[in-house]
């Protein structure tokens, strides 16, 4: 008995080794490809020989991309825009979550109701009237302005917590709150400290993991924005803006060189480009692969 | 004298104090515009030195795209397909993936890193043009990988065990689906880390139990494992056919941006309308099936 459970255990394990390997293959691909192509020759694209590890080593392309794509530019964007705005939305987020975790007022029900609608929603239905509402925002007959290629169009519904599936943080914030023991308040309401001090004092350092995940999948969520930002504006570019629009700034960027670029060669500069732009992302996943899942994991989401 | 307020109105009051702030955005950036939204789409939007002026025409704009924009009704019926049968292959691939990652193994901390990384890449421009790639460059190892997942190989399994004159049909949903690994598992991080996260609900007692009876792992998934998650496929269904919305490979979103940047604003309105409802019809439909079959948890 007991040796035949040994052998399924280890029938199994030989098994679950090959699926993950296998499975992990799929996903690293790409971004091996990725470093693969970046780093070769436009004439390796046609090399039968080469596969992965480039004939003809080069940093050339990358350096003709990151100008094509005016990549410091549009990092210094992201960072003001996108980053900023996904700091200012966890702190949003975070104390409405709390206000729903921890507090009983008329009507509670059916304002979650309306955080659940916001995650259902998708950005597309009301980005249009959106659009329209920053065109002359502000009160009919006292003032109006056109905050179209402003930054505030990003960062004013970050800041009251209506940013990038920002539903979906209150709900985290909400269910990570509803764990933590009561007893946290009540002692720190016995020593006499307000709702508000009980709330900075108390239970955020208390919460850090939850604010970690929640700012890391903010972050990456803003940093691969280009949906909104597409619709608000039109001259600030950001990175995934322009990633997004690489084909035609690497057409300009080549106007002036007489030899053919085929659509395989190509594939050297957009990989490229691909590769700076994830390359901050990538490298924080790295570090803090862990605080992605931890704060999910660990809180529990019981719904 | 001031009058006392109650502790529990006190209490209330600081709960309006702490949603204050979101409910005056959601009002101004979510139920207003939604409104709009919707009034837009049966309106003639026409905008005038940056003022819109709506004209109320019924439900022209929404017969008009459904029954002269081919490509719209092209991508919709594409998309609606896909969310279709992909939701349940990542709903199922997600689950095997958690279950395989939450049991104790070496390696098991460099196997999640991998598994959640396509999160932080699939959302941005970065996915579509990789995918775009791929499909160009034809001779690498990740379409031979494919080939090698697609039609041949499945044609040559079905005949190595004995199954044949299954019709062509079925062999070409085997192989969309085979060729589809890719978008499949790309898409399946956050559905993994939700069940990854469900599982820890488990109580250790159930286990310890289930040993004691002698239960195999089978019956292990299926009488523990298996009802302890099963609201979480809610949850996951749901999460799924919204992250599909957001896509960068989503066409019919596309459609829409087209539209849009065509100042065609009442058919936009009414394209994301006629999707948006559509989807969420199905998803009451997948809720009230899946209720049927998911376990509460009394408390």
């Amino acid at each position: 008995m007991a040796d035949a459970g040994k052998i399924t255990e280890k029938i199994w394990s030989f098994f679950r080794f090959v699926i993950l390997v296998g499975i992990s293959f799929i996903i690293i691909y790409p971004v091996i490809y990725m470093i693969s192509c970046a780093f070769r020759e436009k004439n390796d694209m046609n090399n039968p020989a080469v596969i992965w590890i480039p004939e003809n080593f080069t940093l050339d392309v990358i350096r003709d991309t990151v100008k094509a794509m005016d990549f410091g530019n549009a990092l210094k964007n992201t960072i003001i825009l996108n980053v900023g705005c996904s700091l200012v939305q966890v702190f949003s987020c975070a104390v409405t979550g709390y206000g729903f975790a921890r507090f009983n007022f008329r009507g509670k029900k059916f304002l979650f109701r309306i955080v659940i609608m916001m995650i259902l929603v998708p950005p597309q239905v009301i980005s249009l009237p959106l659009y329209t509402q920053f065109m002359n925002f502000g009160i009919k007959g006292l003032f109006t302005v056109n905050l179209i290629d402003n930054m505030l169009t990003m960062y004013l519904p970050a800041l009251t917590g209506n940013g990038i599936r920002s539903g979906l943080m209150i709900l985290i914030f909400r269910q990570f709150f509803r764990g933590l023991p009561k007893e946290l308040e009540d002692a720190a309401c016995i020593d006499g400290c307000g709702v508000l001090r009980t709330f900075i004092s108390v239970i955020v350092p208390n919460s850090i993991p939850a604010f970690l995940t929640v700012f890391l999948f903010s972050f990456v969520w803003y940093w691969n924005d280009h949906y909104m930002s597409t619709v608000f504006f039109t001259n600030t570019k950001t990175v995934a803006l322009v990633l997004k629009n690489i084909d035609n700034e690497l057409k300009t960027f080549f106007n002036s060189a007489t030899v053919e670029i085929s659509t395989r060669e190509q594939i050297v500069w957009k990989e490229a480009g691909c590769l700076v732009s994830i390359a901050p992302v990538l490298l924080m996943y790295i570090f803090l692969q862990k605080h992605f899942t931890e704060g999910i994991e660990h809180s529990g989401i019981v719904m | 004298m001031k009058k006392k307020i109650s502790y529990s109105k006190k209490k209330s009051l600081c709960g309006y104090g702490f949603i204050s702030i979101w409910l005056i955005g959601t009002i101004v950036f979510f139920i207003i515009p939604l409104v709009k939204s919707l009034l837009y789409s049966f309106s003639e939007v026409t905008v005038e030195s940056g003022k819109t002026v709506t004209e109320w025409v019924g439900m022209d704009k929404y017969i008009k795209v459904l029954t002269e924009d081919g490509k719209y009704t092209e991508y919709l019926g594409d998309m609606l397909f896909e969310t279709l049968w992909k939701t349940p292959l990542i709903i199922i691939f997600s689950m095997f993936i958690a279950v395989i990652l939450n049991q104790k193994f070496r390696g098991r901390t460099l196997a999640r890193a991998i598994f959640f990384l396509p999160v932080i890449i699939v959302t941005g421009p970065v996915y579509k043009i990789i995918t775009n790639d791929m499909e160009t460059s034809g001779n690498n190892d990740m379409s031979n990988f494919s080939t090698m997942m697609s039609t041949d190989l499945i044609g040559e399994l079905l005949e190595f065990l004995g199954i044949y004159g299954i019709s062509d049909k079925t062999v070409d949903i085997i192989s969309t689906v085979a060729d589809n690994i890719f978008g499949i598992v790309w898409n399946s991080g956050i559905q993994i880390l939700i069940f990854l996260a469900s599982l820890q609900n488990i109580p250790r007692s159930a286990r310890e139990v289930a040993e004691i009876e002698g239960a195999t792992s089978w019956e292990y998934f299926w009488r523990v494992t298996f009802p302890y998650i099963s609201p979480f496929i809610l949850v996951n269904t749901v999460f799924t056919v919204i992250d599909s919305f957001t896509s960068p490979l989503n066409t019919v979103m596309e459609r829409i941006s087209d539209m849009r940047n065509e100042w065609a604003f009442g058919e936009a309105a009414a394209m994301s309308w006629i999707y948006f409802v559509i989807v969420m019809a199905g998803i009451g439909v997948a809720v009230m099936i899946l209720n049927r079959f998911v376990f509460y948890e009394s408390e």
